[in-house]
């Protein structure tokens, strides 16, 4: 296993610039997810580490080594396809004993290490079969048993689940979770899911417009996320923005004022808000830190507003209730029993110590 | 009339396969006369009987010396030799050439590339016989400043034929090695493959059904082929559509014979397509990718 060093590295398509400037040190043994939106160069990021598209301008260094002009055979590294990438005409066996036969390995440590890899996936019993003869979920995890049998030093993984089913993807986390702990693996993994994101890394890489916005543990993404662009992807449904301004009053309390409420911010957080006092600011609330009323008790810093319910979606567990407060529109996560009415009012209960807030015009965290 | 939805379903699948029987008909018809006049007496062929003719005791007469005669009568033993050698080579030759450039270009961006495949299909618009004569100048020509035989030879009409061939199999075969998933090669790549192994192990596999569907159109092609072969070839390399002339010239008529003859000459083509159908047969590729 080794670590991953990107330095400075670009690429561009003729003139349209698809990675800019991407600084990023991936440790030895390290999970690391890239995520963000399609086109976002994550992709484009993973196969320049690969091999398959060359570096136009900066280093990657794969252990100790400069690997701008190795091939992608002398890499050590072994990646999972979205689509798998089997091949059709070979055997689940020779599928996972291909790389090794090319490297010249004797037949019988080929032999061991297949059935090894075959074991811990579960697919001994499918060997002598051909890829399409096996389910989505099987052609997976042959893809990563071919990943698997070549011992490499990096694995990366180019969304390897997104073709499977809601359940299969779950259990397949799972799996990959642990196969992490049992190889001590470096794993790069690229995905635009955040859920995939945030339950599989042990940092998460976010990704926009070829450039890196946060490298973080994902609850450090979650909790404190660098700018607006972080804060909407990470979390589902996503973050609410609310433009507005800041004031001050002469008690020296410091209260957010848009077309429609306004609140008291706490005070040991109003502080960071001191060099934006009468500018405008937008203020971040996760739906999951938006209350009703009755479950709200055991928020200490609170403020409570009266909005009207535009729709909710029942899911059983909770609910999402869309109302608006006047010109503004929120999403909060509420308690399955509070049964907000299309049309009625409701009591929206903003947790205050989870707020955020961003400057409009660099998009930046304040807080 | 407002029939349920499946009735008028059925109804469409008969008619469909109605015309789909007529039109197979129409297919075998000259193949079955072919055939049955093989069968036949080289008399009851000149006054245009229909049927076979009784004889004397008044049994059927089947004609099944016309294929012991037909080897007698002209050496079809030879012609059949030469085809088979200068359509057997051709399509090696051919395929050999068209598959490795065809990966090229579906696979790889070089300079003049996209030029390389316009004049391929360029070259498709000159009808044949327009080259004929320059051909035969050439070959005189060679023979003459190198004092290298090449009109009448084997080599001859083989490079003739897969110089013909050559374009049309690579503007086929493209299509088969584009149609491969790109991800598979880059898989190949990381699993420790050169680019040449990458078409070795991935591409010709996965591209098989294509070559050999491709490498039977190549050799039903030679083996048809009558003109070139007429105007290059003399009396020890003539293939099959030259020497079947024979049975009909200044000093006989024997068109029962040429008939046995004739369908002596499909029978290679007709098994080589049996042997292989199951490869033509494509849906290799189903399971590569996704499902």
């Amino acid at each position: 296993m080794a670590r991953v060093l990107l330095e400075n590295v670009c690429k561009y398509f003729d003139d349209v610039v698809a990675v800019k400037d991407v600084n990023l040190e991936i440790k030895d043994k390290e999970f690391v997810v890239m995520v963000g939106p399609s086109g976002c160069g994550k992709t484009t990021t993973l196969r320049m580490i690969a091999g398959l598209e060359e570096i136009s301008s900066g280093k990657i260094q794969i252990g100790d080594q400069l690997i701008n002009d190795v091939a992608p055979k002398d890499r050590n590294i072994a990646m999972v396809f979205q689509s798998y990438a089997l091949y059709p005409h070979m055997k689940v066996y020779d599928n996972m004993a291909f790389g090794l036969k090319l490297s010249g390995i004797p037949k019988k440590e080929i032999d061991q290490r297949v059935r090894e890899a075959g074991d811990i996936l579960e697919l001994a019993n499918l060997l002598d079969r051909y890829p399409k003869q096996l389910s989505g979920g099987q052609r997976q995890r042959v893809a990563l048993g071919r990943a698997i049998v070549r011992n490499p030093k990096v694995f990366l993984m180019d969304e390897p689940l997104s073709n499977l089913d809601a359940k299969l993807r779950v259990q397949m986390r799972a799996e990959l979770q642990r196969l992490h702990k049992k190889l001590e693996a470096t794993i790069i993994y690229v995905t635009h899911d955040q859920t995939e994101a945030m339950t599989l890394g042990q940092r998460i890489a976010v990704i926009l417009n070829g450039e890196l916005q946060q490298v973080e543990a994902p609850l450090n993404v979650y909790d404190r996320p660098a700018n607006r662009f972080v804060a909407g992807f990470i979390g589902s449904p996503p973050m609410n923005f609310v433009r507005g301004t800041i004031a001050k009053s002469p008690a020296g309390v410091y209260s957010f004022e848009c077309d429609g409420f306004k609140f008291d911010v706490p005070a040991d957080l109003g502080q960071l808000l001191a060099a934006h006092v009468g500018k405008p600011v937008v203020f971040g609330l996760r739906p999951e830190d938006i209350w009703d009323v009755p479950s709200s008790g055991w928020i200490e810093q609170k403020t409570i507003v009266e909005s009207k319910v535009d729709f909710r979606e029942l899911m059983g567990s909770e609910t999402y209730v869309y109302a608006k407060v006047g010109s503004v529109s929120l999403t909060g996560r509420v308690g399955a029993m509070a049964d907000p009415q299309p049309g009625s009012n409701f009591g929206l209960v903003f947790n205050l110590r989870k707020i955020h807030f961003f400057d409009p015009e660099t998009q930046k965290a304040i807080i | 009339m407002a029939l349920p939805y499946y009735a008028k379903k059925r109804i469409i699948d008969v008619i469909i396969s109605c015309f789909m029987l007529l039109f197979l008909l129409l297919t075998l018809l000259p193949v079955g006369w072919m055939v049955f006049s093989s069968l036949k007496s080289s008399s009851d062929i000149a006054i245009g009987r229909v049927g076979l003719s009784r004889n004397v005791a008044g049994q059927v007469e089947v004609h099944w010396d016309n294929y012991v005669d037909m080897w007698k009568n002209v050496n079809f033993g030879l012609y059949l030799k030469n085809s088979l050698i200068i359509c057997g080579a051709t399509m090696f030759l051919a395929m050999i050439l068209s598959t490795l450039a065809s990966y090229a270009l579906s696979r790889f961006k070089f300079p003049g590339s996209d030029l390389f495949s316009n004049t391929i299909l360029a070259t498709q618009m000159i009808p044949a016989i327009m080259y004929l004569i320059p051909l035969y100048i050439m070959f005189v020509k060679f023979t003459v400043l190198t004092e290298i035989p090449i009109k009448g030879t084997y080599t001859g009409l083989i490079l003739i034929y897969s110089a013909f061939f050559v374009p049309f199999s690579i503007w086929i075969l493209r299509g088969f090695f584009a149609s491969i998933p790109k991800e598979l090669e880059e898989a190949a790549r990381i699993d420790g493959c050169s680019a040449l192994q990458v078409f070795w192990y991935i591409a010709l596999p996965l591209a098989r059904p294509g070559i050999i569907a491709t490498g039977i159109y190549l050799f039903l092609q030679a083996w048809d082929e009558l003109m070139f072969a007429w105007v290059l070839t003399n009396g020890d390399t003539m293939t099959i559509p030259v020497g079947i002339r024979l049975f009909v010239g200044n000093y006989q008529n024997r068109f029962d014979l040429m008939m046995a003859a004739a369908t002596v000459a499909t029978i290679p083509v007709v098994v080589l397509f049996f042997l292989l159908q199951k490869h033509i047969v494509k849906g290799l590729t189903a399971g590569a990718v996704k499902g």
